[in-house]
């Protein structure tokens, strides 16, 4: 299993409340959604799947290899996560391309950048300054970063938040060829994955209430 | 000879300490470095007090210091409490340390390099060993290039990518105590962070590019080592003073001369 919660209960620092609890979740393949009200732990679950949140009770797997564990760094290089907000100061003087290229470190065997830009319409975005563009266009340009890495996992938080209609229609038929690695997306409207996802995960106050 | 050993000294102080100032900027460690510069002073009056070199002693300090608080922090809550707490913690093992360091009559000049620096404090010895310390950071930067310019992007999302954030923290750490220490011996104590920081602020007021930023700090730096050097030999007043001065009249100029002063930067 690329990834396998057991019970997971993870709490953020300072609070005794934890944002998720009970958690136990296993999957191999496929594009699966999160979904669920505000605070409903979606986050903070892609978080622990990635292991940037340890749970205090319960263990998460991700490869096989315990979150804890001191080997995860390795493992992640096999993962791209897109995250929710992303703003960066417009002082920060990176293009586009070097924001994707940063993403680039271990010279994994990567996608096409310009073929991916192509698809997602954001060629014009590689060669501006990365801080200065909206928030919508850096969502694509962290998307473009994600894909380009050519992942075994893809983890996806609110991706199209910031997206137009047409952008959003484009990074779903890119989304669509993953199929055969693991995809997990938080979205708040599911509707717009539900036809090409393999289950829809519902949370509600740091619980699964259900998958279908 | 002493007076160009001593000036060339100042120069690779600067640069080295400028140089681990900006990257502990970027990696947002700054409040961890506060403890770090008062373990090094702690050690270099401990070293006072046992008559061992306080380079040495600092040192030894500042680095087990640095690379211990690295490996608890991540585990802990109430970070800044702990950090707070040692930099009060560490500036009173330092003056315990002096007052029985007087009790012992030791040589004021030593006492006064420790607290404020001192325009003699580098012999060829300690040249050598800031200038390997330097050539060794370079190494590492040069080394891990990509990973450290897709920490200083997204801490956490190079973390998610896997790149060994801790590691380079920790190394990072082991290099500002071992630079911090050094430096003690031409700023002293109490004005570290006039080198640590204030040329690192001016570079990030009128420097684009994470490149430009990195050269202007350490020009900035070296500017003024030598500029305080020469006010503190002329004039005759405390080097480490001197140098913060020239440092600050530094960031006064820059923040004239920037564009994004009035903005929030972070």
């Amino acid at each position: 299993m690329k990834v396998n919660l057991e019970n997971v209960y993870v709490a953020y620092s300072g609070s005794k409340k934890p944002a998720i609890r009970g958690v136990s979740l296993s999957l191999d393949k496929g594009i699966h959604v999160i979904t669920g009200p505000n605070g409903a732990g979606k986050t903070t679950l892609l978080e622990t799947v990635i292991g940037l949140l340890k749970p205090y009770k319960g263990n998460a797997y991700l490869f096989g290899v315990n979150t804890k564990s001191r080997k995860i760094f390795k493992i992640r290089r096999k993962c791209s996560y897109v995250p929710q907000d992303f703003m960066k100061p417009p002082s920060e003087a990176y293009t586009g391309l070097d924001v994707i290229k940063l993403g680039l470190v271990f010279n994994q065997e990567y996608n096409s950048i310009t073929k991916l830009a192509e698809e997602l319409d954001a060629v014009e975005l590689l060669e501006k300054p990365f801080g200065k563009l909206s928030g919508g266009q850096q969502q694509k340009i962290m998307i473009l970063r994600a894909l380009a890495r050519n992942p075994e996992l893809l983890l996806m938080d609110e991706p199209f938040s910031s997206l137009d209609r047409k952008t959003k229609r484009r990074l779903y038929n890119i989304i669509k060829k993953f199929n055969n690695k693991l995809v997990i997306v938080v979205c708040h409207e599911y509707s717009v994955m539900e036809k090409i996802s393999d289950s829809i995960i519902t949370m509600e106050e740091g619980k699964i209430i259900d998958i279908s | 000879m002493i007076f160009l050993e001593s000036i060339v000294s100042a120069v690779l102080s600067s640069a080295l300490i400028a140089s681990v100032g900006y990257y502990a900027e970027k990696f947002k460690i700054t409040t961890l470095s506060f403890c770090v510069a008062h373990a090094a002073l702690a050690g270099a009056a401990i070293g006072l007090v046992f008559r061992v070199d306080p380079t040495y002693s600092g040192m030894i300090l500042a680095v087990s210091s640095a690379i211990a608080l690295g490996i608890i922090l991540p585990r802990i809550y109430l970070k800044d409490v702990l950090i707070l707490s040692l930099f009060s913690f560490f500036s009173a093992v330092a003056l315990v340390a002096i007052y029985f360091s007087n009790t012992t009559v030791l040589a004021t000049t030593t006492l006064s390099m420790v607290l404020w620096g001192s325009i003699l404090a580098v012999d060829i010895r300690k040249l050598i060993m800031i200038l390997a310390i330097l050539v060794t950071f370079a190494i590492y930067l040069r080394t891990f290039k990509s990973q450290i310019d897709s920490i200083i992007f997204d801490k956490e999302l190079a973390e998610a990518e896997g790149i060994d954030v801790y590691f380079h923290t920790l190394a990072l750490l082991a290099f500002m105590g071992l630079a911090i220490a050094l430096a003690l011996r031409i700023t002293g104590g109490f004005l570290i962070f006039a080198l640590l920081y204030i040329p690192v602020s001016a570079s990030l007021l009128i420097a684009e590019t994470a490149r430009n930023q990195l050269i202007v700090a350490i020009t900035f730096g070296c500017i003024s080592a030598v500029v305080g050097f020469v006010v503190s030999y002329t004039l005759d007043l405390p080097i480490g003073s001197s140098i913060t001065v020239v440092a600050a009249a530094i960031l006064l100029i820059s923040a004239a001369f920037s564009k994004k002063r009035f903005a929030v930067y972070e």
